[in-house]
């Protein structure tokens, strides 16, 4: 386990920062910057970086999803069917983390984010709208207001199947590689079942909580969690989140959409590089 | 339950995290100060233990409020979903707790 310094926690603090302000602007927990840095650069043990990780994107995802309250951008019904496809393969995925050789899953998660990432920018100018305001909606549509269109976007949700996979292999690899598993649902969410980005993003940032809960509550059993450190995370990326919403509620989609699969390429190579050969 | 009782759902979840997640950063924050600044301490140690404990309990209080919601309102097919959300977490408690026997 790491030696908590005062150079150490203003380090992380500093590291918890940008991430945060990141995730903020990607709809994702910040947590696909925070484990590298951890993990490569300061050398933790991987289950070390998840644990910490993992506190910071429960407190993101509660912040998040506290301001977004009463937005309508949050489909409430869809988040809670998903959660229980990631808080289940979290729980899977946090018992396997004390197990797993973690370059396995590594790899997978470097081709998965590219795969994502590719998809994304596949997708740039498509549009998951429908135009009529008054459409009928079923149960688990939705309906929000849109300060840059300045309308109602209605959409229903297609294909509940693939994002209850999606939910269940993003959970799962939220827990082993302490990430919130935004960036796999994310796109699914949007790419495929019909959801818009936005939305896609604060309904991935709601659920995130709990899946990040039942992944860190294991790891700190493990006696993995160094709490000094995951405050210092914690508290930096709250202070980031902060600012990455203020950048956020001016960004367009489509600029979200493209950084979004840069971040995705980035966290691919520096996985495949933490592999090995 | 209608759009209007799932909006009202939605700001009383809002109050919930925003309550859990102020609470865990002033007891992290507090803590880290004083570690920081004079050493570790009991103090600190508890207050950053709170904290921790604190912030996990967040979303399984967002859930547990949920469940009670849709429990008033009769709706059975989210009392069950949120449930089994509920049966997860308490599950990856139990093997929390079995980590810390070994």
């Amino acid at each position: 386990m790491p030696v908590v310094t005062r150079a150490l926690v203003l380090i992380i603090f500093g590291a918890g920062a940008v991430a945060g302000s990141l995730g903020a602007l990607l709809g994702v927990g910040g947590g696909v910057f925070l484990v590298p840095v951890l993990n490569l650069a300061l050398n933790f043990p991987i289950t070390a970086a998840a644990a910490i990780s993992l506190t910071t994107v429960i407190a993101t995802s509660s912040s998040v999803s506290a301001r977004r309250a009463g937005q309508q951008l949050i489909n409430l019904r869809l988040g809670m069917v998903l959660e229980v496809a990631t808080a289940a393969g979290s729980l899977l995925g946090g018992v396997t983390a004390q197990m797993l050789a973690p370059a396995t899953v590594q790899k997978m998660f470097g081709v998965v984010s590219a795969i994502v990432a590719i998809l994304m920018i596949g997708r740039l100018d498509r549009r998951n709208v429908i135009r009529d305001p008054s459409a009928d909606l079923g149960l688990l549509s939705g309906r929000y207001y849109e300060d840059e269109s300045g309308g109602t976007v209605t959409y229903h949700v297609k294909r509940l199947p693939v994002a209850l996979v999606a939910s269940f292999v993003a959970g799962n690899v939220s827990s082993l590689l302490g990430i919130g598993g935004g960036v796999i649902k994310v796109p699914v969410l949007n790419a495929w079942c019909g959801v818009p980005l936005r939305a896609a993003a604060a309904t991935s940032a709601f659920m995130i909580g709990v899946t990040a809960t039942a992944g860190a509550v294991i790891y700190y059993g493990h006696g993995q969690l160094v709490p000094a450190l995951a405050a210092a995370a914690v508290i930096g990326v709250q202070l980031g989140t902060w600012g990455g919403i203020r950048l956020g509620a001016r960004a367009s989609a489509r600029w979200l959409k493209l950084l979004m699969a840069i971040v995705l390429f980035v966290a691919a190579a520096l996985m495949f590089v933490r592999a090995g050969p | 339950m209608s759009a209007r009782t799932d909006s009202r759902l939605e700001r009383l979840l809002g109050r919930v995290l925003l309550f859990g997640v102020t609470t865990s950063s002033v007891f992290l924050g507090v803590g880290l100060a004083l570690s920081f600044v004079s050493g570790w301490s009991h103090l600190a140690g508890v207050l950053l233990t709170s904290g921790l404990i604190v912030l996990m309990a967040t979303p399984v209080a967002r859930v547990v409020v949920s469940a009670a919601q849709y429990l008033v309102a009769r709706d059975w097919v989210f009392v069950a979903l949120t449930t089994t959300v509920l049966v997860e977490l308490l599950a990856s408690l139990v093997a929390a707790l079995y980590g810390r026997r070994l």
